[in-house]
């Protein structure tokens, strides 16, 4: 008898490609401010400044232009933390003005995965405007100056 | 001619072909070989080399632990961290900022902008750090290595207040804490500095408060006097101002 299949058929890319994953499906359309605050000489404060590179990415940022990620690097060993201030919409389903995540037991890729959970679900849906204009239609948009053009 | 001479046996020579065939512009063909003929291939089917195979079992863990054992160090990194140290002996002030995602162009930018003012941005790894620093007194910096990080030094410390200026305007570079004249300085301290007056202000404040026992007690000695002579200065021109106004008047009429 032979034992049936198991384990996995494809191999984990390991911890990086986890990161990017999570990284593909970060919104912050939800937030309107994020501050993160930690004191440089504590010892686990390497996954908030992590963090706080991955926020700082072209592609997070492109998620929400208006959402300002701020720092506040403070001196009196105060554990490390980050505050999501939440949209007024994202606050009426959440329920809480902001989100604060205590960073100094997380590493980078758990800070992640509960950012999506708590704060990426919290973004508004977009609303679709895959309106196709047909060819009458653009005639009329643009229809008038073609032909006063033409009348010249 | 003298080819064609028979000068020893026969069969014994060696003869180059009266004629020999050049190639000329034309292709070779190696893509599309003939088949050789049955003997020769059997000539170069016996010939062909058979390479002893090296025994599985006895490799079969050499490549972990070639894998798992230390790596070999490469000395280049010897003589950066020579450099990092040097750098930090002969630096004044040394700040050292978190960075954040930044494209090449703006970090050339702000290199720029400090290089103007004599500021030196620079990078190095961790590990070139760790070697650089542990057993100086500068042990104490590497915590703030542990991510994406740039050091800025500069043999002069009154540069602060520039350097503070031209990074205010960079949002990606996050200041962290630094180094002025061997002691190691937090954010807020290094902000505190760079609102600090010079040397001589700092100077003329130090004289300021020196003098400021005696000059109370001066005072204290002289207001009376002081007081006496305003009111009779006052008096002495309202008395003036009247015998003016007089003598006009005695004029007038």
């Amino acid at each position: 008898m032979s034992v049936p299949f198991s384990g996995t058929l494809r191999r984990s890319g390991g911890i990086v490609s986890a990161i990017g994953k999570q990284l593909k499906s970060i919104n912050l359309k939800g937030v309107k401010r994020i501050t993160v605050q930690f004191d440089p000489f504590a010892e686990n404060v390497k996954s908030t400044r992590e963090f706080f590179f991955l926020l700082s990415t072209p592609k997070v940022i492109q998620t929400n232009p208006k959402c300002v990620v701020k720092s506040d690097i403070v001196c009196d060993r105060q554990a490390a933390s980050i505050k999501f201030a939440l949209i007024d919409s994202a606050q009426e389903q959440a329920k809480v003005k902001e989100i604060r995540f205590n960073s100094g037991n997380l590493n980078t890729l758990e800070l992640l995965e509960l950012c999506n959970k708590h704060v990426s679900s919290l973004a508004p849906p977009e609303e679709v405007t895959n309106k196709v204009l047909t060819k009458a239609e653009k005639q009329k948009l643009g229809g008038g100056s073609k032909k006063a053009l033409k009348k010249k | 001619m003298a080819n064609l001479m028979q000068r020893s046996l026969p069969l014994t020579t060696t003869r180059t072909p009266v004629l020999q065939f050049l190639r000329f512009r034309g292709k070779i063909n190696i893509q599309r070989p003939k088949e050789p003929h049955y003997e020769r291939a059997r000539v170069v089917a016996v010939t062909q080399p058979k390479y002893p195979e090296l025994p599985k079992a006895r490799s079969c863990f050499q490549t972990r632990a070639e894998r798992t054992k230390e790596q070999l160090e490469n000395p280049y990194n010897e003589i950066i961290a020579r450099e990092v140290r040097n750098w930090l002996n002969h630096s004044q002030l040394v700040a050292i900022f978190h960075l954040n995602s930044i494209t090449a162009d703006e970090i050339f930018r702000v290199r720029v902008q400090l290089h103007k003012q004599n500021l030196h941005l620079k990078s190095y790894g961790r590990k070139i750090i760790d070697q650089a620093v542990t057993g100086t007194p500068y042990e104490a910096i590497m915590p703030l290595f542990h991510s994406n990080h740039c050091i800025v030094f500069s043999p002069n410390q009154q540069q602060i207040g520039a350097l503070l200026k031209i990074t205010r305007r960079v949002p990606q570079m996050v200041l962290l804490g630094g180094i002025v004249e061997k002691t190691l300085l937090s954010r807020n301290e290094l902000m505190a500095y760079a609102q600090m007056p010079n040397l001589q202000g700092a100077q003329a404040q130090l004289v300021q408060t020196l003098n400021l026992a005696a000059g109370q007690l001066v005072q204290h000695l002289q207001t009376h006097q002081a007081n006496l002579v305003q009111v009779l200065d006052v008096h002495a021109k309202g008395n003036g101002d009247t015998n003016t106004n007089t003598t006009e008047t005695a004029d007038e009429s």
